[in-house]
C-alpha cells in the first residue's frame, strides 16, 4: 500500500488526519468500555453519567469522520488503496459509534442493577469483557500499522467470545430457575453480556475492513478459518 | 524486459468467462520506432469485441502512439517503423504487414481526433466524405447512410434542418460528434479515440461518454484519455502504459480497484506524474 | 506598492508616453510613403486626365499627338497577361503542390525550395535575355505575345509556387489526417481538401504576380516586343473549323509599359501628356487586379475558420 507520497501535499495530510482522527475515536470508544466495566462493578453514579454523557462525542467524531470522507471523495476521486481506505474508514467509523452505544448501554444496564442494589453479579462477564477488550485493542492496532496479519487473529478471537456468551447464558438460566425473584437483575444481566457479544462482532467487522484495505479482498460473510494468516 | 503481464480476468470483483470474449483485434510484440527512437517496447494485448478498451498513461507513455499504430496514421510521415504484428479478426489480417496497404486498413477502422476537426464544408459533405471517396455514387444511399450516422452519433435531431449548412457553425462538442458521424458512414469495424472530449466542457463530455457506451454495442471501441475517472465510467478493460510498455491491462472495475501492479497503483491515486 | 489610484495613474501615464510616441513616428513613417504615392499618382492624372476619352482607348499610336491611343497597347497587354496565367497557374500550382504534399524530406527538394525563392529575386532584364536565346531563337516562336507570355510567366512562377505553398500550409494538418482517416488516397485529399481551401491564396498569389508583370518592361523590350504597332493581333475566331485560331500567339505586339516608355522618350509635350494618361490607366488597372485580390480572398475565404 502507498507509502510513498501524492503529488498532493494536502491530500496525504487530510488522510494522515482522518486516520489519526479515526485512531483517536477508537481510544475513546475504548476507554468508554473500561470504565463501563468499572462502573459495573463499583457502581460509581458520577461514572456512569459521565460516561453517558460522553456519547455525545463519540457521535460528535462519527459525525465529523464521514464528514471528512465525503470530502476526500468529492475533491480526490480516489481509486485503489486510497478509495478502499476512504470506503474502509466510513464503515469503521460506524461499527466504532456502534461500540459507543453498546458501551454506554453497559453503564445504563449498571446504573439499572445498582439502584435494585443487586450488586454483587452471579456469572463472572469479566473474561468474556477482557477478550473483547483484546479484540478491539488489536483491531485498532491492526488499522493503525495496516496489518492484515494481526487483523485475522483479531477476527479469531470472536470464537471464544461468542462461547462464553453462551455460557454465561446457561448460567444465567439456571440462575433464573432456581431462585425467580432474581429474573428481573438476571435479564439485566444478560443486555449487559449481549453487549459486550456485539462489542466483539463490531471489532471483528473493523478487523474485516482492514484486510479489505490491505488486500482488496472483502472477507465479510466468509469462514474465518479461511483466512490466510 | 520479461514479457509485459497480461492480467486479464481475476476474480473478486467480477466474474466473466474468458471463453465468452472474443478479441477484435490482437496486438503481439508490437514495437514502434520514430527514426532511431523506440517509442513502443513490445507490446502485447487483446482488444475485445463490442467492448471499450481505454488506454491511460501519463504523457509521454505512448498511448496516442499505440493508438495511431492501428490506422497506420504513421505512415504519413517519413522515418516510421513498425515492428510485431496486429491481428484484426475475424479474417486474422495483419495490419502492419508490408503488403498491407495503410488505405486498406483506414477503410476498416476510423478515427475520431482530439480536436474536432471537421471540414469546412457542410455537414451533410462531412458525413459523406467517406462514401465519396469509396466511389459511392448513389444519392439515396449516401443520403440514406448520412441520415443512419447522424443517428448513430446522436446529431441527426438537432441538424437534420441544416444539413447543408456550414459545419463550422456548429458547437464544439456537435462538431465532434459530426466527426464521430463522419467515421460511422463507412461502417468501421474498430473505432479509435484519441481523448475525444480533451478539447470539450463537462456537458458535451457526458453527451460524448453516452455515445460511447451506446456504440460499443455496434463496434469495438479503443480510447485514449489521461482523465482517470472517464477511463473508469467508460471503459471494459483499462490499460495502463508508462514509457512505451504496457504495464498492466485488466478488467476496468477491478484495476481501478485493486491493481495488480505498484506502478499501476501509484499512476491510479496521483502518487506520481 | 500602490497605495492609491493616483499614484498608479501617474507610472502608467510616464509609460505610455512611450506608446504615443512609437505611435505617431508610425504614422509619420506610414505618410510619408502614402503620400509620396498619392503626389505622384495626383501629378500623373492630372497631366493625363485630359486626354482620358473613349478615343484614347480605341486609337491606334500616331505621329500626331493628339490622335494617339492605346488599343494596340492595352489589348496587347491583356493578351500577354492571358498567356501568363495560362502557363504560370498550372505549373506553379502544380508545382508548389508537389513540393508541399508529395516531395519527401531530401536534400534535393531542399535545394530546389532554396532555388525556387532565389529566382524570385533575378533581374527581370536576365529573364528577357533568356526568353530572346531560348523562345525567340531556339523554340523560333519569334518576337511574338507567346514569347512574352512565356517569358513573364517564368518571371512570376517563384510567385505563384511560394504563395500556393504558403495558402497550403496554412490549412491545419488536424485536416489532411480527418481526410486520411476516411480512408482517402492522396490525390482526394489534394482535390477535395488542399486544393480548395488554398484557391484563396494561390489566387492572390496569381494575381498580385500578375500585378507586377503588367508593369514589366524590361524582358519585353529584350524580346523585342515592338514600339509601333498600329494594328491588333488576328482575331482568335477562324471561318473554318475547328473555328478556333492561334494565329495571334505568334503575331508582333506591344504593351502599356513600352508604349508609355516611347511617348516619354519624345520631345513634344504632348506625348508626355499621351503618357501620364497611359501611367494613369495603368496605375489604375493594377490597383483594380489587387482589389480583385482581396475581394477574391474574402469571398473564398469566408466559410473557412481557422
Amino acid at each position: 500500500m502507498g507509502i510513498s507520497e501524492h503529488a498532493s501535499k494536502q491530500y496525504d495530510l487530510d488522510l494522515d488526519a482522518i486516520r489519526s482522527r479515526v485512531l483517536q475515536m477508537g481510544g475513546l470508544v475504548e476507554s468508554q468500555i473500561r470504565r463501563a466495566l468499572d462502573a459495573l462493578a463499583t457502581g460509581d453514579r458520577a461514572l456512569i453519567d459521565e460516561i453517558i454523557a460522553n456519547d455525545h462525542r463519540v457521535n460528535a467524531m462519527e459525525v465529523e469522520l464521514d464528514g471528512d470522507c465525503s470530502q476526500v471523495i468529492v475533491r480526490r476521486q480516489p481509486a485503489a488503496g486510497d478509495l478502499r481506505m476512504i470506503f474502509g474508514i466510513t464503515k469503521t467509523v460506524t461499527d466504532l459509534e456502534r461500540i459507543g452505544d453498546e458501551a454506554q448501554k453497559i453503564a445504563r444496564m449498571a446504573r439499572s442493577l445498582h439502584e435494585r442494589g443487586s450488586g454483587a453479579l452471579p456469572v463472572d462477564l469479566r473474561h468474556a469483557a477482557d477478550v473483547a477488550l483484546s479484540m478491539l485493542r488489536r483491531t485498532l492496532d491492526a488499522f493503525a500499522r495496516m496489518d492484515a496479519a494481526a487483523a485475522a487473529e483479531a477476527i479469531r478471537q470472536d470464537d471464544a467470545i461468542d462461547t462464553e456468551f453462551q455460557s454465561v447464558l446457561r448460567q444465567l438460566i439456571t440462575y433464573m430457575m432456581e431462585d425467580p425473584r432474581t429474573i428481573t437483575s438476571a435479564l439485566d444481566i444478560v443486555w449487559i453480556a449481549k453487549a459486550i457479544e456485539r462489542i466483539g462482532d463490531h471489532a471483528k467487522n473493523m478487523a474485516e475492513y482492514v484486510i479489505y484495505i490491505v488486500r482488496g479482498t472483502d472477507v465479510r460473510h466468509t469462514d474465518p478459518s479461511k483466512l490466510e494468516p | 524486459m520479461s514479457a509485459p503481464e497480461t492480467v486479464v480476468l481475476e476474480s473478486g470483483m467480477k466474474q466473466e468467462s474468458a471463453a465468452g470474449l472474443k478479441p477484435k483485434a490482437e496486438v503481439a510484440d508490437l514495437s514502434f520506432y520514430y527514426g532511431h527512437f523506440r517509442a513502443l517496447k513490445d507490446i502485447t494485448m487483446p482488444v475485445y469485441e463490442h467492448k471499450v478498451t481505454a488506454l491511460i498513461g501519463p504523457s509521454g507513455c505512448g498511448k496516442s502512439t499505440f493508438l495511431r499504430c492501428f490506422n497506420r496514421m504513421h505512415d504519413l510521415y517519413p522515418g516510421n517503423r513498425y515492428e510485431g504484428s496486429i491481428l484484426l479478426q475475424p479474417d486474422n489480417a495483419d495490419l502492419l504487414a508490408r503488403g498491407v496497404d495503410p488505405i486498406e486498413v483506414r477503410m476498416r477502422i476510423g478515427m475520431v481526433f482530439q480536436k474536432p476537426n471537421p471540414f469546412p464544408k457542410s455537414i451533410f459533405e462531412n458525413v459523406a466524405y467517406g462514401l465519396r471517396v469509396r466511389g459511392e455514387r448513389s444519392r439515396r444511399r449516401i443520403e440514406e447512410k448520412v441520415e443512419q450516422a447522424l443517428e448513430g452519433a446522436a446529431l441527426l435531431e438537432e441538424v437534420k434542418d441544416r444539413l447543408h449548412q456550414p459545419a463550422f457553425n456548429l458547437s464544439g462538442g456537435q462538431q465532434q460528434r459530426l466527426c464521430i458521424a463522419r467515421a460511422l458512414a463507412t461502417d468501421p469495424e474498430l473505432l479509435l479515440f484519441d481523448e475525444p472530449t480533451s478539447a470539450l466542457d463537462p456537458i458535451a463530455t457526458s453527451s460524448i461518454e453516452e455515445l460511447i457506451h451506446d456504440l460499443k454495442q455496434r463496434v469495438t471501441i479503443l480510447i485514449v484519455t489521461h482523465n482517470m475517472q472517464q477511463a473508469a465510467r467508460v471503459s471494459d478493460f483499462t490499460a495502463y502504459m508508462y514509457l512505451g510498455e504496457m504495464v498492466e491491462f485488466g478488467v476496468t472495475d477491478r484495476l481501478f480497484i485493486k491493481p495488480a501492479k505498484k506502478q499501476t497503483e501509484d499512476y491510479i491515486t496521483g502518487r506520481f506524474g | 506598492m500602490a497605495v492609491s489610484m493616483q499614484s498608479v495613474k501617474k507610472q502608467v501615464r510616464r509609460r505610455k508616453r512611450w506608446d504615443v510616441i512609437f505611435a505617431l513616428v508610425g504614422i509619420v513613417a506610414l505618410m510619408i510613403g502614402v503620400l509620396t504615392f498619392v503626389a505622384l499618382f495626383a501629378e500623373m492624372a492630372m497631366n493625363g486626365a485630359g486626354r482620358l476619352s473613349v478615343d484614347f482607348f480605341t486609337s491606334f499610336p500616331s505621329r500626331r499627338a493628339g490622335q494617339a491611343g492605346i488599343l494596340s497597347a492595352w489589348v496587347g497587354s491583356t493578351l500577354v497577361m492571358l498567356v501568363t496565367a495560362a502557363v504560370a497557374v498550372p505549373l506553379g500550382v502544380a508545382s508548389g503542390i508537389y513540393l508541399e504534399e508529395y516531395a519527401r524530406k531530401h536534400w534535393l527538394t531542399d535545394l530546389i525550395e532554396i532555388n525556387i525563392t532565389n529566382l524570385a529575386g533575378v533581374p527581370s532584364i536576365v529573364y528577357g535575355l533568356l526568353a530572346l536565346g531560348l523562345f525567340v531563337y531556339q523554340f523560333g516562336l519569334g518576337q511574338s505575345i507567346l514569347s512574352a507570355g512565356l517569358t513573364l510567366a517564368l518571371l512570376i512562377l517563384p510567385v505563384v509556387i511560394v504563395a500556393t505553398r504558403e495558402a497550403i500550409r496554412a490549412i491545419p494538418q488536424g485536416i489532411r489526417e480527418g481526410s486520411y482517416a476516411c480512408g482517402a488516397t492522396q490525390w482526394q485529399t489534394v482535390r477535395y481538401h488542399i486544393l480548395p481551401y488554398s484557391s484563396a491564396g494561390i489566387l492572390t498569389g496569381v494575381i498580385i504576380g500578375m500585378a507586377r508583370a503588367i508593369g514589366e518592361t524590361a524582358p519585353i523590350i529584350t524580346i523585342g516586343a515592338l514600339t509601333f504597332i498600329a494594328f491588333l493581333p488576328p482575331a482568335p475566331i477562324a471561318a473554318e473549323p475547328p473555328f478556333v485560331s492561334f494565329e495571334w500567339l505568334f503575331s508582333p505586339f506591344t504593351v502599356m509599359p513600352i508604349q508609355m516608355f516611347n511617348w516619354t522618350s519624345r520631345p513634344e509635350a504632348a506625348f508626355h501628356q499621351n503618357a501620364a494618361a497611359a501611367g494613369f490607366v495603368l496605375v489604375v488597372m493594377t490597383l483594380a487586379m489587387n482589389g480583385a485580390a482581396i475581394w477574391l480572398r474574402y469571398r473564398l475565404r469566408r466559410n473557412i475558420k481557422w
